[in-house]
């Protein structure tokens, strides 16, 4: 027998971090065939999204971590994938963060992304983390500076291509901004 | 915590994909003739990935493929499962065998295993599998299955391919002595797994796990 990877559930003030699952699919399929994707690697055949999906439930088993759906707690609505991603061709592991429209200019990839680094840093014990931004996506950009993370460089991926390093505030420096904005892993 | 099945044949335990069976997808999808039948050589990150759309293929449709472990060494020999993603018209038993272990009767084996898993356990009504004209070792496998050719489709990647349907249990094939295939009792008994007719016979590659469907071409990635 084999297992399935165990999924930790997070809460937020607002949200839920949970397992992907199949239900996602469609809230994907309508984001990459009309959303704004152009930094996402959009547009993406609903064959390939789901293929990211099955990708990010592998990611974890094959890991031990991995990404979460984002839903609002109060609500229930899908707001998008947040968590921490490693795979092959990867410099470091990352937080990464793909949000829905919906989901877009209300705290909710912060907030997210503040809880999957308080995973990293304490569940995980990490030192440091990255996030991996298109260098022309600004608004992914400023998200990355409001979670305190700086330019470290560039990479250039065989598939994605170049890419801005941004590296996190090590354990200390974002349990401290964490506490400030109220996350509670 | 879910669990997935894990099946045993005379010569084989075989058991869902995990990180560790990294390097035998490696092996297999960075090697030009031997991914021939899976659309073509992939890079190193692309491979990570399609080991991460096995395992999760299990999760979002509860079947998928097996990792084929020798029992004797406990060497992975290759992958073979049931394979279903979205978009893609027809489920299908696929098979891939790293070049060391081609014409030892083992995809067979695991085949046999399968079908009988999937109409045992899945209550499945027969299993199918789709193949290219060209690539005859697979329409060779599929026969000593016990297949028959139930139409000529064109698939989502614009080629045609035969669709067989493999015998369900009651009909499996089992080894004779000269290595045919005859049909079974028919009398609901299990298949005779592990009999592994035909040693020596060339399997050849795997076949066509969604050929040009640009897998490991996902993207969506985060930030």
């Amino acid at each position: 027998m084999s297992a399935l990877p165990d999924i930790p559930v997070l809460q937020t003030e607002r949200l839920t971090l949970r397992a992907p699952a199949e239900r996602d699919f469609q809230a994907w399929v309508d984001f990459y065939a009309r959303g704004d994707t152009r930094y996402v690697g959009g547009p993406i055949h609903r064959n390939v999204v789901w293929r990211t999906l099955a990708a990010y439930l592998g990611h974890w088993a094959m890991r031990g971590y991995g990404m979460w759906a984002v839903e609002e707690r109060a609500t229930g609505t899908f707001c998008g994938n947040v968590g921490l991603w490693f795979p092959e061709g990867w410099p470091e592991a990352e937080i990464g963060w793909t949000l829905l429209d919906r989901a877009v200019g209300r705290g909710i990839a912060f907030e997210a992304a503040a809880a999957a680094r308080e995973h990293a840093y304490g569940a995980l014990g990490w030192d440091t983390v990255i996030s991996l931004i298109d260098p022309a996506n600004a608004r992914s950009i400023r998200l990355a500076e409001r979670l305190g993370a700086t330019l470290d460089g560039h990479v250039t991926h065989a598939q994605y291509g170049r890419m801005a390093v941004y590296r996190h505030p090590g354990p200390t420096a974002a349990g401290a901004r964490a506490d400030a904005t109220g996350v509670q892993a | 915590m879910n669990k997935f099945p894990t099946l045993a044949t005379e010569r084989l335990t075989m058991r869902p994909p995990e990180a560790r069976d990294l390097w035998a997808y490696t092996a297999f999808y960075t090697d030009s003739e031997a991914a021939r039948w899976k659309g073509g050589v992939l890079r190193r990150d692309q491979v990570w990935r399609r080991l991460a759309e096995d395992i999760g293929h299990w999760h979002l449709k509860q079947f998928g493929v097996w990792m084929l472990v020798r029992r004797d060494d406990g060497q992975v020999v290759g992958g073979t499962g049931l394979w279903h993603p979205e978009g893609w018209p027809r489920h299908e038993l696929t098979w891939w065998l790293l070049p060391h272990s081609r014409g030892t009767g083992l995809a067979l084996e695991a085949s046999q295993a399968i079908v009988s898993f999937a109409v045992n356990s899945l209550g499945w009504p027969s299993v199918e599998t789709h193949i290219q004209d060209d690539n005859l070792p697979a329409h060779r496998l599929a026969r000593r299955l016990g297949g028959e050719v139930i139409a000529r489709e064109r698939f989502p990647d614009d080629i045609e391919r035969d669709v067989y349907r493999l015998a369900p249990t009651d009909a499996m094939p089992v080894g004779t002595a000269d290595g045919g295939v005859s049909q079974g009792p028919g009398v609901g008994q299990p298949p005779a797994l592990g009999q592994g007719p035909g040693e020596g016979q060339d399997e050849g590659h795997g076949q066509g796990q969604g050929q040009g469907q640009g897998q490991g071409q996902g993207t969506g990635e985060p930030a």
